[in-house]
Protein backbone atom coordinates (compact mmCIF):
# COMPACT_ATOMS: atom_id res chain seq x y z
CA UNK A 1 0.00 0.00 0.00
CA UNK A 2 1.25 3.17 -1.11
CA UNK A 3 1.63 5.64 1.52
CA UNK A 4 -0.73 8.24 -0.15
CA UNK A 5 -3.69 5.90 0.60
CA UNK A 6 -2.87 5.78 4.42
CA UNK A 7 -4.95 7.64 6.86
CA UNK A 8 -4.52 8.36 10.14
CA UNK A 9 -6.98 7.99 12.85
CA UNK A 10 -7.28 10.19 16.13
CA UNK A 11 -8.30 8.94 18.84
CA UNK A 12 -11.57 9.06 20.77
CA UNK A 13 -10.34 10.89 23.56
CA UNK A 14 -9.17 13.79 20.73
CA UNK A 15 -12.72 14.29 19.42
CA UNK A 16 -13.85 14.94 23.32
CA UNK A 17 -11.05 17.56 23.81
CA UNK A 18 -12.11 19.21 20.74
CA UNK A 19 -15.94 19.37 21.37
CA UNK A 20 -14.51 20.24 24.99
CA UNK A 21 -13.01 23.36 23.56
CA UNK A 22 -15.34 23.95 22.15
CA UNK A 23 -18.05 23.93 24.09
CA UNK A 24 -16.11 25.95 26.93
CA UNK A 25 -13.13 28.17 25.97
CA UNK A 26 -10.35 26.68 27.09
CA UNK A 27 -11.29 23.58 28.53
CA UNK A 28 -10.52 21.11 26.41
CA UNK A 29 -6.66 22.26 27.19
CA UNK A 30 -7.53 22.56 31.16
CA UNK A 31 -8.46 18.78 30.80
CA UNK A 32 -5.10 17.94 29.26
CA UNK A 33 -3.41 19.84 32.03
CA UNK A 34 -2.19 22.49 29.42
CA UNK A 35 -2.46 25.15 32.46
CA UNK A 36 -0.56 27.96 30.16
CA UNK A 37 -2.61 27.68 27.19
CA UNK A 38 -5.71 26.95 28.85
CA UNK A 39 -5.34 30.39 30.34
CA UNK A 40 -3.79 31.86 27.07
CA UNK A 41 -6.30 30.86 24.42
CA UNK A 42 -9.00 30.48 26.47
CA UNK A 43 -8.39 33.82 28.37
CA UNK A 44 -8.47 35.38 24.97
CA UNK A 45 -11.76 33.76 23.81
CA UNK A 46 -13.64 34.87 26.61
CA UNK A 47 -11.83 38.43 26.64
CA UNK A 48 -13.14 38.86 22.93
CA UNK A 49 -16.37 37.42 24.57
CA UNK A 50 -16.97 39.72 26.69
CA UNK A 51 -16.03 42.93 25.91
CA UNK A 52 -18.23 42.33 22.70
CA UNK A 53 -20.92 41.98 24.82
CA UNK A 54 -20.05 45.03 27.07
CA UNK A 55 -19.47 47.35 23.97
CA UNK A 56 -23.07 46.29 23.12
CA UNK A 57 -22.87 43.76 20.44
CA UNK A 58 -25.42 41.56 18.47
CA UNK A 59 -25.64 37.64 18.64
CA UNK A 60 -26.77 36.43 15.28
CA UNK A 61 -29.10 33.52 14.92
CA UNK A 62 -32.02 32.75 12.55
CA UNK A 63 -35.41 33.25 13.91
CA UNK A 64 -37.13 32.68 10.50
CA UNK A 65 -39.11 35.97 10.61
CA UNK A 66 -37.02 37.11 8.02
CA UNK A 67 -37.35 35.95 4.49
CA UNK A 68 -35.00 34.52 1.74
CA UNK A 69 -31.58 36.50 1.13
CA UNK A 70 -32.06 37.76 4.52
CA UNK A 71 -32.87 34.83 6.19
CA UNK A 72 -29.50 33.18 4.34
CA UNK A 73 -27.35 36.58 5.20
CA UNK A 74 -27.69 35.71 9.09
CA UNK A 75 -26.33 31.75 8.68
CA UNK A 76 -22.60 32.84 8.48
CA UNK A 77 -22.81 35.01 11.49
CA UNK A 78 -24.61 32.85 13.40
CA UNK A 79 -21.97 30.38 12.26
CA UNK A 80 -19.36 32.57 13.88
CA UNK A 81 -21.18 33.42 17.22
CA UNK A 82 -21.68 29.59 17.52
CA UNK A 83 -17.84 29.13 17.86
CA UNK A 84 -18.21 31.03 21.30
CA UNK A 85 -20.15 27.52 22.69
CA UNK A 86 -21.72 27.67 25.84
CA UNK A 87 -21.08 31.37 26.05
CA UNK A 88 -23.71 31.76 23.03
CA UNK A 89 -25.86 29.41 24.85
CA UNK A 90 -25.97 31.15 27.79
CA UNK A 91 -26.42 34.58 26.15
CA UNK A 92 -29.61 32.95 24.62
CA UNK A 93 -30.75 31.78 27.22
CA UNK A 94 -30.80 34.64 29.23
CA UNK A 95 -31.87 37.10 25.86
CA UNK A 96 -28.86 39.00 26.23
CA UNK A 97 -27.14 40.43 23.18
CA UNK A 98 -29.52 38.93 20.76
CA UNK A 99 -31.61 42.87 20.75
CA UNK A 100 -32.04 43.87 17.65
CA UNK A 101 -33.38 47.38 17.99
CA UNK A 102 -32.40 50.70 16.47
CA UNK A 103 -31.54 51.80 20.37
CA UNK A 104 -29.31 49.79 20.74
CA UNK A 105 -27.43 49.68 16.97
CA UNK A 106 -27.06 53.61 18.05
CA UNK A 107 -24.56 52.78 20.29
CA UNK A 108 -21.21 54.15 19.63
CA UNK A 109 -19.83 50.62 19.90
CA UNK A 110 -22.32 48.45 18.64
CA UNK A 111 -19.77 47.57 15.63
CA UNK A 112 -17.14 46.59 17.74
CA UNK A 113 -19.06 45.05 19.60
CA UNK A 114 -20.22 43.01 16.78
CA UNK A 115 -16.73 42.04 15.55
CA UNK A 116 -15.60 40.87 19.00
CA UNK A 117 -18.47 38.50 19.10
CA UNK A 118 -17.64 37.37 15.63
CA UNK A 119 -14.39 36.91 15.99
CA UNK A 120 -14.28 35.41 19.79
CA UNK A 121 -16.48 32.33 17.99
CA UNK A 122 -13.93 32.51 15.21
CA UNK A 123 -10.25 32.16 17.33
CA UNK A 124 -12.38 29.92 19.42
CA UNK A 125 -12.88 27.60 16.55
CA UNK A 126 -8.75 27.42 16.35
CA UNK A 127 -8.63 26.77 19.72
CA UNK A 128 -10.86 23.98 19.57
CA UNK A 129 -8.71 22.22 16.60
CA UNK A 130 -5.83 22.98 18.90
CA UNK A 131 -7.41 21.14 21.64
CA UNK A 132 -7.85 18.12 19.29
CA UNK A 133 -4.40 18.30 17.97
CA UNK A 134 -2.61 18.71 21.42
CA UNK A 135 -4.83 15.21 22.33
CA UNK A 136 -4.30 13.40 19.21
CA UNK A 137 -0.66 13.75 19.42
CA UNK A 138 0.20 16.10 16.51
CA UNK A 139 1.30 18.88 18.37
CA UNK A 140 3.78 19.18 21.67
CA UNK B 1 -8.38 57.90 21.26
CA UNK B 2 -11.31 55.04 22.09
CA UNK B 3 -11.19 53.40 19.22
CA UNK B 4 -7.76 52.96 18.81
CA UNK B 5 -7.96 50.82 22.40
CA UNK B 6 -10.29 48.95 20.72
CA UNK B 7 -8.06 48.37 18.22
CA UNK B 8 -4.97 47.67 20.14
CA UNK B 9 -7.23 45.28 22.11
CA UNK B 10 -8.77 43.56 19.11
CA UNK B 11 -5.30 43.29 17.97
CA UNK B 12 -3.54 41.89 21.07
CA UNK B 13 -6.45 39.23 21.69
CA UNK B 14 -6.27 37.78 17.86
CA UNK B 15 -2.15 37.91 18.14
CA UNK B 16 -2.22 35.95 21.29
CA UNK B 17 -4.18 32.98 19.60
CA UNK B 18 -2.47 33.37 16.29
CA UNK B 19 0.94 32.69 18.10
CA UNK B 20 -0.09 30.17 20.74
CA UNK B 21 -2.28 27.74 18.25
CA UNK B 22 0.54 28.30 15.33
CA UNK B 23 4.09 27.64 16.22
CA UNK B 24 5.53 24.99 18.38
CA UNK B 25 8.47 26.66 20.64
CA UNK B 26 7.82 29.62 23.39
CA UNK B 27 10.07 31.85 20.92
CA UNK B 28 8.49 31.02 17.62
CA UNK B 29 5.25 31.81 19.23
CA UNK B 30 6.34 35.02 20.80
CA UNK B 31 8.08 36.42 17.68
CA UNK B 32 5.10 35.34 15.56
CA UNK B 33 2.59 36.53 17.91
CA UNK B 34 4.21 40.10 18.24
CA UNK B 35 4.32 40.16 14.16
CA UNK B 36 0.77 39.31 13.73
CA UNK B 37 -0.04 42.42 16.47
CA UNK B 38 2.07 44.57 14.64
CA UNK B 39 0.66 43.78 11.02
CA UNK B 40 -2.97 44.58 12.69
CA UNK B 41 -1.95 48.01 13.93
CA UNK B 42 0.13 48.85 10.66
CA UNK B 43 -2.76 47.28 8.31
CA UNK B 44 -5.60 49.13 10.59
CA UNK B 45 -3.58 52.40 10.65
CA UNK B 46 -2.79 52.67 6.93
CA UNK B 47 -6.09 51.67 5.78
CA UNK B 48 -7.37 54.52 8.43
CA UNK B 49 -5.43 57.26 6.85
CA UNK B 50 -6.24 56.13 2.94
CA UNK B 51 -10.15 56.21 4.26
CA UNK B 52 -9.69 60.07 5.90
CA UNK B 53 -8.79 61.30 2.78
CA UNK B 54 -11.63 59.51 0.94
CA UNK B 55 -14.42 62.13 0.68
CA UNK B 56 -17.75 59.99 -0.02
Amino acid sequence: MSKDNETEHAPGMAWVMGMVGWLVPGFGHLLQGRWGRALLLGGAVWACFLAGLWMGGHLFVVTGTEQGWAALMQVPPMIANLGSGVLYGICWFFGVGFADDPAHAARATYEYGNTFLLVAGLLNYLVMLDAFDVSAGRKS
Amino acid sequence: MRHFLVMTAFAALAAIVFGTVAKDTNRDRLVYGAKVFAEFMVIALVLSWILYFIPF
